[in-house]
């Protein structure tokens, strides 16, 4: 009785402690905390041979754009790793809500996932987030998944697009093909998302790989963040451009691309290079479109499967 | 019909005091005020809408208001000052963000402190937090629940806020104005052979629409359109929604020529991309013809005059032949800002921009809606106004910090030409015309594409940007682009 009463503690204090440090993933901690005590009764044997990838992004409620990209993703992930079970995830429980409201599409979160997996006697575990930087979402997910650490052989986290140099000088070569021929007057403008993360300077190195890979005339700004527009009106006015190509920097063309970007809003990028006289075009693709940028996230599941990372 | 009133009246005076004999101290008390209501030392005397006898001596002075669309209709009625405090969402007009905000789901020691003479709630607060309300009651504050579940109600409604206030004549004239409004538009569609069909989405989820006496169905019927749904029933009694379903609206495909969804709530209608996406959707004959529209709720949901604003934007949907014509402003005088807000949203058929209550939780960099200090709310054009400014067309100006419009100012080519840039898609073709003047403009680059494009001209090579434009030359010259946006 005592035992059961300390285990019970225990499970409270941990329980407690997620749930004081977790925001965002408050909700899926308490739903893993009670999948915990399902899973705890049953106690499901692993089976050495089941192994899976996790392809975790944001999401989108958008079909069109999210078959194009996350689904293109996965689909590439499968078909290079066949021996895997490819499961799904997103980050944005708002987006889960209303696909399963909506649409009548069940997405997990992280931690949804993370359960099922265990549950149905997964041994290994490989993650491949299909975030763009090292941020906060990040963050959140390798938090979400140290829960889990004990509950598989092996549960390894991919690193998300740019995080070695290397990968900004593959992202620079995997976009360039994407980009439209520039003139010298004419330059190709990506817009990130930004974030109040240290991860934040990501941006900024993006647009000095740009210059070091002399690719011309592009630039780097952020929503959220720095470089911000009005330091990107800057170079363009020093390099005298009076053409901009605006393409979105973000996995999915969704809210951000098709309004703070290329809506007509007296804030959109396009809404205000255009008051400045510049001939503005706008490219509505995500990155996670590009058959290079797919590419790169398979290199990373790759290296966090023959373990050199985490 | 009087007799029957006053007999009703009387049945439920007998109820109040026969529930108040066997319950608490309180509803004693509200039962010896009820029976002194018979005698008319009272001037205001109603029953609300939770059947509460209300009777006050005078009108309210220090009002906390809890729901949206009283706060709205309060300050239509011309109230400020007495308006003390208003609900969490409440932001139209932009004079309530000055206000103290207090919350239903709070503290009402709050609202107490506050001393208000009248709390404003609706039926929704006595259900979600009876407590809040009862302890206020408590304490001799009069809450007042109002809420009018159909559009036949809204005139009750409106005229007891104004009997509450004081302002029954206010009232009586803003309905008047109010329907006079709704009726022009009836007139200019009424006799329209070719009626558009519409189907009005307020819940993306399972496809439901709305009921026939709610006022977007009502909206629909006075801004002359035919709706499709005219055979549905309410989800649940006394609900404005109602099931339709993929079916339906598929079966009737090429039958409806715009297709509304109202936004702006929880679980409300899609926006125009996830609509025209949907599977099976490219056979409806408003999405063929990019008739998919989006509405905010506040002003086609909700009981307010700015409902009016929603019959006239479903108006311009589906007729904007006729509401968006834009030869009607043809004439030799020089065009204002004013006139040029209203005829480019016009022209450019944009929907009238309505904030919801989550645009001023971050600021804004640029304009700020609302915040013009020379373009009143009540402005005939104060939503064309925000429209073109909102949208990128056209720009304030800041000075010390507060934005102005100078919305009675004339409008220079110069200026124009900008405004022309920002709504159309104008490529250089590097033609290079010589414009010998092009120094003394601001927008140099603009005005250069324009003329090489021969959207403007020059007069033996003189562009003259500071000469103002006349609303003929106006509107010549957007026909002109008409293709190109």
């Amino acid at each position: 009785m005592r035992k059961i009463l300390m285990v019970l503690l225990v499970a409270i204090l941990v329980i407690g402690s997620f749930t004081a440090c977790t925001t965002k993933a408050d909700s899926s901690a308490k739903a893993n905390a009670e999948e915990n005590k399902e899973a705890g009764d049953k106690k499901v044997e692993k089976d050495p041979n089941k192994k899976a990838i996790l392809v975790v992004s944001f999401g989108t409620s958008y079909a069109d754009t999210r078959k194009v990209t996350i689904e293109a993703c996965e689909e590439k992930i499968a078909k290079a790793f066949p021996e895997y079970d490819v499961r799904r995830a997103f980050t944005s429980q708002i987006i889960i809500d209303k696909l399963k409201k909506r649409d009548n599409i069940i997405v997990d979160n992280p931690t949804e996932a993370f359960t099922k997996l265990r549950n149905e006697g997964f041994s290994k575990v490989y993650v491949q987030p299909l975030h763009v930087i090292n941020g906060a979402e990040y963050d959140d997910l390798v938090n979400e998944a140290r829960v889990f650490e004990e509950e598989f052989d092996k549960l390894v986290l991919g690193r998300p697009l740019l995080t070695s140099i290397d990968d900004y000088r593959k992202v620079v070569a995997a976009l360039s093909e994407e980009m439209p021929e520039r003139a010298d007057n004419e330059a190709v403008v990506f817009m990130g998302h930004g974030t109040h993360h240290d991860a934040n300077a990501a941006y900024a190195c993006l647009d000095y790989v740009f210059e070091d890979e002399d690719e011309k005339n592009v630039f780097v700004g952020t929503v959220e963040g720095f470089p911000e527009l009005d330091t990107v009106i800057k170079k363009l006015e020093k390099n005298n451009i009076e053409k901009v190509t605006l393409m979105p920097l973000m996995l999915v063309a969704g809210d951000h691309a098709q309004n703070d970007m290329a809506g007509d809003e007296e804030d959109s990028w396009k809404m205000i290079l255009k008051g400045k006289g510049y001939e503005v075009d706008t490219i509505l693709r995500g990155l996670g479109e590009f058959s290079k940028i797919q590419d790169l996230y398979i290199e990373h599941l790759k290296t966090a499967i023959e373990g050199e990372t985490h | 019909m009087f007799h029957k009133k006053i007999a009703i009246l009387i049945c439920t005076l007998i109820l109040v005091v026969s529930l108040g004999a066997c319950t608490s101290n309180n509803q004693m008390v509200s039962s010896k005020d009820s029976q002194e209501a018979v005698n008319t030392e009272y001037e205001i005397s109603f029953i609300d809408d939770m059947g509460e006898e209300i009777k006050l001596k005078e009108p309210c002075k220090r009002i906390i208001s809890l729901y949206s669309a009283h706060t709205e209709n309060l300050f239509s009625l011309g109230l400020d000052d007495e308006i003390i405090g208003v609900g969490k969402s409440d932001i139209y007009p932009v004079a309530a963000l000055k206000k103290d905000v207090y919350d239903y789901k709070s503290d009402p020691e709050k609202v107490i402190a506050a001393q208000p003479d009248l709390v404003l709630i609706r039926p929704f607060i006595n259900r979600k937090n009876p407590d809040f309300v009862e302890t206020i009651k408590k304490t001799g504050i009069t809450v007042v629940s109002l809420y009018p579940d159909s559009f036949e109600k809204f005139d009750d409604y409106i005229l007891k806020l104004g009997k509450l206030t004081g302002k029954d004549e206010r009232a009586e004239e803003l309905l008047t104005e109010f329907y006079q409004n709704i009726n022009n538009i009836t007139e200019k569609t009424k006799d329209i052979e070719q009626k558009m069909t519409v189907y009005f989405e307020s819940s993306e989820n399972d496809y439901r629409t709305v009921t026939l006496d709610s006022m977007p169905a009502k909206a629909i019927e006075y801004a002359g359109g035919i709706n499709i749904a005219d055979d549905v029933k309410p989800i649940q009694e006394g609900s404005s929604i109602a099931p339709y379903g993929i079916e339906k609206i598929l079966e009737n495909a090429d039958k409806i020529d715009v297709f509304i969804s109202q936004r702006g709530v929880m679980n409300a209608g899609g926006n125009y991309h996830s609509i025209i996406i949907r599977p099976g959707f490219d056979a409806i004959k408003a999405v063929q013809n990019d008739r998919v529209y989006v509405i905010n709720q506040k002003i086609i949901s909700s009981p307010t005059f700015r409902y009016y604003k929603g019959v006239r934007e479903i108006a311009r949907m589906m007729y904007p032949e006729i509401f968006d014509n834009i030869e009607v402003y043809k004439s030799d005088d020089k065009i204002t800002r004013r006139e040029m807000a209203e005829l480019i949203v016009k022209f450019t058929h944009k929907g009238i921009y309505v904030p919801t209550s989550k645009y001023y939780k971050k600021p804004h960099k640029g304009h700020t809606y609302g915040f013009f200090e020379d373009v009143k709310w009540t402005d005939k054009y104060y939503d064309y106004i925000e429209t073109a400014v909102m949208s990128g067309y056209m720009e304030g100006f800041k000075e010390d910090n507060k934005e102005y419009f100078y919305p009675n100012k004339t409008v220079t080519r110069d200026e124009f030409a900008k405004i022309l840039y920002l709504i159309g898609d104008f490529k250089a073709n590097n033609k290079n015309t010589k414009i010998l003047d092009l120094d003394k403009a601001q927008n140099q680059k603009i005005i250069q594409v324009l003329v090489d494009n021969n959207i403007l001209e020059c007069k033996d090579g003189y562009f003259k940007p500071n000469e103002e434009i006349t609303c003929n030359e106006a509107v010549d010259i957007l026909n002109k682009i008409k293709d190109i946006k």
